[in-house]
């Protein structure tokens, strides 16, 4: 990869994307996968799955760079949550999601077995609850927890002011306080 | 809700497990990609934008050109068959001539 890349932020790099730069579409790829792959696995809970989405996201990206418009005085990341959560939106329409896998390695192997044993199920209850709670929630819980946004940045991603995100948010913890209470 | 309670849900939330990615998830979505090519949709106003920044005129160079496109466009708006207060004038002369020609 050409020197120089990892320097340029965002903006410059779409906007060489956009002029049919291959370089700068890898750096953008290199740079952003896990960070979308994480929240895509929040929602499909599979890996195979999440993969895809972030894969689809990125080539749609590539395909039609001229759909990012720096005008819009939107950060990359903040419109690209939008596509990405957007897919996983579309994935979950099409099909059920998947229970959690009762063999799935969710815990260090170090703690004790017993511990183990009341985490791995605090967990599969949590994830259990997440997916029930409606669509708008979980996004928010997601955008806030997993990928360390702000609320401010959250509610950009969702289109929505912060006032109506925070209220999501506390409206989503109450639920799962209430739903989880024998572990808290 | 005790703060207790609070803090144990936002610590269990924050330490969600994940399944880790396929290390080589970047580079198949690179290779992906660079078997495809891109179609581009370019708005009118970023084609103008492009327009204008392939053709770096100074300032006064774009006042003049608009000045004359104007020019272009209030001309040839006007109807042409516009009549002048001369020619008016000239009918008016005309109409007493055939008047005389009436009374003969």
């Amino acid at each position: 990869m050409a020197a120089g890349w990892p320097e340029k932020d965002d903006q410059e790099l779409l906007t060489l994307v956009q002029k049919g730069s291959r370089p700068a579409f890898a750096e953008l790829v290199q740079r952003h996968t896990e960070r979308f792959y994480r929240l895509a696995y929040r929602y499909v809970q599979s890996r195979e799955t999440a993969e895809d989405i972030v894969q689809d996201a990125f080539v749609k990206l590539w395909e039609d760079p001229g759909k990012w418009q720096p005008g819009r005085n939107t950060r990359f990341t903040t419109w690209f949550y939008r596509i990405v959560v957007n897919l996983c939106l579309d994935w979950r329409k099409r099909k059920r999601p998947l229970p959690l896998d009762e063999e799935m390695p969710l815990i260090d192997e170090r703690e004790k077995a017993d511990e183990a044993m009341i985490r791995i199920e605090e967990q599969k209850l949590l994830e259990k609850e997440i997916a029930a709670l409606p669509e708008r929630q979980r996004t928010a819980l997601n955008l806030c927890f997993d990928e360390g946004l702000s609320n401010q940045q959250a509610a950009e991603v969702m289109g929505m002011n912060l006032k109506a995100l925070q209220s999501l948010i506390m409206r989503a913890k109450t639920t799962l306080r209430e739903r989880m209470k024998t572990y808290l | 809700m005790s703060d207790g309670q609070e803090d144990k849900l936002d610590a269990l939330l924050r330490s969600r497990r994940i399944e880790p990615s396929s290390p080589d998830l970047a580079q198949r979505i690179i290779l992906k990609a660079q078997g495809l090519p891109q179609n581009q949709t370019i708005s009118l106003w970023r084609w103008v934008r492009e327009l204008f920044a392939e053709f770096h005129l100074p300032r006064p160079a774009y006042v003049f050109a608009c000045t004359l496109i104007l020019g272009f466009v209030v001309g040839f708006n006007t109807p042409l068959n516009t009549t002048g207060v001369d020619d008016l004038d000239a009918d008016q002369v005309q109409g007493f001539l055939y008047a005389d020609e009436a009374m003969l």
